[in-house]
């Protein structure tokens, strides 16, 4: 790893405003809470086949996040068959940024298989990536690491919310982030219902609202889960987070629930960091 | 200064009433709420509705469901028919013919792959039809649209969501964006695209003229689509065009 790449603790805590949200609670919220994305890609894939296997531009979510009054966002890789440089180009893209990112490492548990530890805990420690982002079904190996680092895991839901509550229950001591409220472009509202109820069910179930074309599910989320349990994110750059937070924004919720989903409660999932920098 | 030129009329081209089963998954069962489009609807500044029923296995009840609506919600509800080519195959034109003669309905809806018997019935009425082929993941739009767009060039087509609901497949759009450069009488709607940046491709590619705003409310929510439009950040005269202008110029009359 190049020293320029390092990313210290400190200067996390201040780009991604934790150190704000321990604030916060001191004082009783006499700051803004900050509205935050907790689902954006970023960086450079290499196959070309699809939009997220090409390109996402930082410079342009950063534009779109500023439009929609979003002050910062949870991004990690596009596609990739391994992780490790994907993973450098978000903490350079973190850096490039000064408080509009929030870095996250994605890996996957078969291609990576027994290196997943002592890169995840780098990419935390070094490089101040403060989340975990899965597109399939962890092994231990993983949920180990990410239980030790305390940091929160945001899991598209593949193959199915079944197995993601699953996972869920086997590691409570891990916030899991359920993407897209549990079907990617509402591709099968019956993984919204089954995603709502999972997050009843279990303490550690959180709910993304990414992407949630059947934006009714949002609502159905918010009445039956309660705003603590909903976190607001968007699935930039393919889904447009100005349209994204205009479903969170148009159920006109009570300020300090309102401020819960588009902020608080990824706040208080970040702010559960234990790894250590080092 | 006319009226509408201080502010446009907003038109939705693509909303549902009464009951069936949801258009995306056959397997649901739904009975819209009215009082939820409309309330929705007016919060969000729509003044006037083209509405359609849901799937249905055939349409002769479900249609004069929707003549019912329109005729309690006159001056604010357009009726559009659905009919399956395949299935009610043979009495098409009697059915349609009735519908829009006798109930007062203004356009069609293809349940299936549009035949001639269909688009003769169409084009004989002068009407507007909406065809949505549902392609599955990988399959593209045009492999169904290229043939009724060419051989009935003045029938007016309508693809709804920009050719791909919720964009699932997000190569569906460009070949929509494509089937409305080729053809002069293909339409594309606004509604249900999960990925608004293919809208925002639309608004470059096309002429505003080609764009219909749209929004599949009840089932997906008119505020939120409505949002969509303000968001394409169109020019006043392009704006009243997607909103309202272009599907009530293709109420009145037949392709230029």
């Amino acid at each position: 790893m190049k020293t320029t790449e390092a990313y210290s603790r400190r200067n996390f805590l201040i780009g991604a405003g934790v150190a704000a949200a321990a604030a916060a609670g001191q004082a009783e919220q006499a700051h803004k809470v900050p509205v935050i994305d907790c689902h954006t890609h970023a960086g450079t894939g290499t196959t070309l086949t699809d939009p997220w296997t090409t390109y996402c531009d930082a410079e342009e979510i950063v534009r779109r996040n500023k439009e929609a009054g979003i002050d910062k966002a949870c991004i990690f890789p596009i596609n990739h068959d391994t992780f490790e440089e994907a993973n450098r180009e978000i903490a350079q893209i973190v850096k490039r940024y000064p408080g509009r990112f929030i870095g996250y490492a994605k890996h996957d548990p078969e291609n990576e298989k027994g290196r997943i530890r002592p890169m995840l805990l780098r990419e935390c420690r070094e490089l101040g990536l403060r989340g975990l982002k899965l597109h399939v079904t962890p092994t231990p190996e993983v949920l180990d690491t990410v239980a030790e680092l305390g940091i929160p895991v945001l899991w598209h839901p593949s193959p199915s919310v079944a197995t993601f509550e699953e996972v869920a229950r086997a590691y409570p001591m891990i916030d899991f982030i359920l993407a897209h409220l549990g079907s990617d472009l509402s591709a099968d509202w019956r993984e919204h219902a089954a995603g709502i109820e999972a997050a009843k069910r279990c303490p550690n179930v959180y709910l993304d609202t990414g992407a949630t074309v059947l934006s009714r599910y949002i609502e159905q989320a918010v009445k039956e889960v309660g705003p603590q349990k909903v976190i607001y994110g968007s699935d930039e750059p393919e889904v447009d987070c100005r349209l994204e937070i205009f479903k969170v924004r148009v159920l006109k919720l009570p300020k300090q629930q309102e401020e819960m989903i588009l902020g608080g409660n990824m706040l208080r999932l970040l702010s559960k960091y234990k790894g250590g920098a080092a | 200064m006319t009226k509408e030129s201080r502010k446009p009329l907003v038109v939705d081209c693509h909303a549902l009433v009464g009951s069936g089963k949801t258009w995306a998954d056959p397997a649901r069962v739904v009975d819209y709420d009215l009082n939820l489009l409309l309330e929705r609807g007016a919060e969000a500044g729509i003044d006037r509705y083209c509405v359609m029923p849901p799937r249905n296995e055939t349409y002769a009840e479900a249609n004069r469901q929707v003549a019912r609506i329109c005729e309690k919600q006159a001056g604010k509800f357009i009726g559009f028919a659905a009919h399956s080519p395949q299935r009610e195959a043979g009495r098409l034109r009697q059915m349609l013919t009735e519908e829009v003669k006798s109930m007062g309905l203004r356009g069609v809806r293809s349940d299936g792959h549009p035949t001639r018997e269909f688009l003769d019935a169409a084009l004989e009425l002068s009407i507007p039809v909406m065809y949505y082929p549902m392609p599955s993941r990988g399959q593209g739009v045009g492999r169904f649209f290229h043939m009724p767009a060419m051989a009935y060039p003045k029938v007016n087509f309508i693809l709804p969501h920009l050719g791909q609901y919720r964009s699932l497949n997000w190569t569906a759009h460009m070949e929509a964006l494509d089937l409305a450069r080729r053809y002069p009488n293909v339409y594309v709607d606004t509604s249900g695209v999960g990925s608004f940046k293919y809208l925002e491709m639309a608004v470059r590619e096309l002429p505003s003229e080609r764009i219909l705003f749209g929004t599949s409310a009840p089932e997906l929510d008119p505020r939120v689509e409505k949002e969509a439009l303000r968001l394409m950040k169109l020019p006043p005269d392009s704006y009243a065009n997607v909103a309202g202008r272009n599907i009530l110029r293709l109420l009145g009359r037949q392709p230029a």
